[in-house]
């Protein structure tokens, strides 16, 4: 087994979360092939293999281009800041120029692709690379009449350079048809490893996907994933695989919000690695329940993240000054740090990516997001919502991250004498599976005024108060006044 | 004393010193001798021993015959055994 393992060992690519993706990488020594449709962004991916091959991991790259000149392609990626022509002046690159730079007349079909073969090879040489592209064959297999020629030469290129123990990137335009082939069958010799790219349209923008289609040999994440092409490149954002989770909970280890009485109806604090929803209609104070958690946090000498998904982060600095909170400097320090997302379009892998990353980037305990309401009234639709809280779920245990995700409720105003805990939505509930506690916040109106009432609802693995307290918030400061009894 | 100009300057890419290899040559010269009455300069190169020359011409196949002069510069690829072929693809004004 071990020596069968030890066959196949992996190359990180560099692209930001395709390498976790891959868990590790491409197969080294291997050609893999990406595919998708025009536009997808094969051609980037190619790029950022080679730039990151030779800047990051000191592998000089050779890439074979049969579309674009290596001059377009050269300032293509002055956008990135990636200055291909000094890595090229340096021999660290080199660029084996196929384009259809000129007319190459066919008198007869007898002819074989040595020469091109030839040149890679002396590319290679070159610059002593590691790691070689080409992009894009189709283009190649559009030039000629004799394709059984490309093919059979592709073939035998595909072996030389397993051979001579680079690894290769290949890109190829996949037909829309659905079968997930590519136009010229490509997929025959170039099958260690099949990345298949796409564009989906999401409500105002297309979202890109990238999936494994397969690869010899080793092990890797399956599923559709999202991914960017931003200023940098490309980044892609790997789900957390789910089935790996080890607990790493301790439920003596408790996270005080700071308030006194609160503390005590959780018997000491929520527990590590809980995910608690806080629940309550619009003005009851779920964000300012939800700072004075990370404060507490912050004093206690743990980290903590901030999910932003209903206000600016500038406007929540600015409450938070108000209560006497300096968020600014917190986040300076370190010791805070904010995760927020364009709420038209919210991207589940990627907004889950940007949390692991801050939690991991400090080493946070604590995480509040505000709210979780957001995420279903945004692109998520409910199950989304579910799994992307269980996946979130499974890396805060893992992390013994405790947790508060504050719910808006609509209809927890208003009942009547006897009837508090009437009107508790059935998201809630739906909701409550997933989470180890419920708070709920209520608005009651009781004779000429509203009062503000709070219960725990639930809290799993651990007693906690059952009863009804009121509280107040004054100047951003939360006091539990008394139980309320009527 | 011939006019310059109508000078024909050729290139043949081939691959190794294989029979195939000397058979189109001596087949290419014996067309060229006929047509081009000695008229004409072709250079052979060997793609395994010169790569880099067949980077710098962006060869991709071989059999290729490039012809250099006169323009318009002219790429032919696939076995050259038909003349009337060669001569269409080269460009060649018989006359």
């Amino acid at each position: 087994m071990e020596e069968i393992r030890k066959g196949i060992s992996k190359l990180n690519t560099g692209i930001k979360g395709l390498d976790e993706m891959l868990m590790g990488g491409l197969p080294k020594g291997r050609a893999a092939l990406i595919t998708g449709p025009t536009g997808t962004g094969k051609t980037v991916f190619l790029n950022s293999f080679i730039y990151l091959g030779i800047t990051r991991y000191d592998e000089n790259g050779v890439y074979v281009t049969f579309e674009e000149t290596p001059q377009d392609i050269i300032l293509n990626v002055q956008g990135f800041g990636w200055d291909y022509k000094s890595l090229v002046e340096n021999k660290r690159l080199a660029f084996v120029d196929v384009s259809p730079n000129d007319v190459i007349m066919e008198i007869g079909t007898n002819y074989d692709f040595t020469p091109l073969f030839k040149r890679i090879e002396h590319a290679i040489e070159k610059v002593s690379a590691k790691r070689v592209v080409l992009d894009c064959i189709d283009a190649f297999f559009a030039r000629f009449l004799n394709k059984d020629a490309v093919r059979s030469s592709l073939n035998q290129i595909a072996v030389h350079l397993k051979s001579l123990g680079v690894t290769t990137l290949i890109s190829g335009e996949r037909t829309s048809d659905g079968s997930g082939h590519t136009r010229y069958g490509i997929e025959e010799f170039v099958s260690d490893a099949v990345l298949e790219l796409d564009l989906v349209g999401g409500q105002q923008q297309f979202l890109r996907t990238i999936c494994v289609r397969k690869i010899r040999g080793t092990n890797y994440r399956s599923g559709l994933m999202e991914f960017d092409i931003t200023s940098e490149g490309i980044e892609v954002f790997p789900k957390i695989p789910y089935k790996k989770i080890e607990m790493n909970t301790d439920y003596s280890i408790r996270r005080k919000f700071g308030i006194r009485q609160l503390d005590r109806m959780l018997y000491g604090g929520i527990p590590q690695g809980h995910m608690v929803l806080l629940s309550g209609n619009t003005g009851t104070g779920k964000t300012t329940f939800g700072m004075q958690f990370l404060v507490n946090g912050i004093k206690e000498g743990e980290n903590v993240v901030f999910v932003a998904l209903e206000e600016p982060i500038e406007q929540l600095k600015k409450t938070a000054k108000n209560h006497g909170w300096d968020f600014e400097r917190f986040q300076k320090e370190g010791r805070l740090d904010f995760v927020s997302t364009d709420l038209i379009d919210i991207r589940n892998d990627r907004l889950l990516y940007s949390i692991v990353n801050a939690v991991n980037c400090i080493g946070a305990s604590r995480v509040v997001i505000d709210s979780v309401s957001s995420l279903m009234s945004a692109s998520m639709n409910e199950e989304q919502v579910r799994q992307f809280l269980i996946q979130l779920s499974g890396f805060f245990k893992e992390k013994g991250v405790t947790c508060i995700m504050n719910y808006l409720t609509g209809s927890s105003f208003g009942a009547v004498k006897g009837q508090l805990m009437s009107n508790i939505m059935t998201n809630d509930m739906r909701l409550s599976s997933i989470t180890d506690g419920i708070i709920l916040l209520l608005y009651v109106e009781r004779g000429q005024s509203v009062k503000k009432m709070l219960n725990i609802l639930k809290l799993r693995g651990s007693k906690h108060s059952k009863e009804v307290y009121r509280y107040e918030i004054e100047k951003g400061r939360i006091s539990i006044i008394e139980k309320y009894e009527e | 004393m011939e006019d310059n100009a109508n000078r024909y300057i050729l290139t043949l890419y081939i691959t190794g010193e294989t029979q195939t290899s000397r058979k189109t040559i001596t087949l290419l010269e014996e067309i060229l001798d006929s047509e081009l009455h000695g008229m004409y300069e072709l250079k052979i190169i060997d793609v395994l021993k010169h790569p880099q020359l067949a980077e710098d011409d962006k060869i991709l196949a071989t059999p290729t015959l490039i012809k250099i002069l006169p323009p318009p510069v002219r790429k032919i690829i696939g076995e050259l055994t038909d003349k009337k072929k060669i001569l269409l693809g080269l460009d060649f004004t018989t006359k």
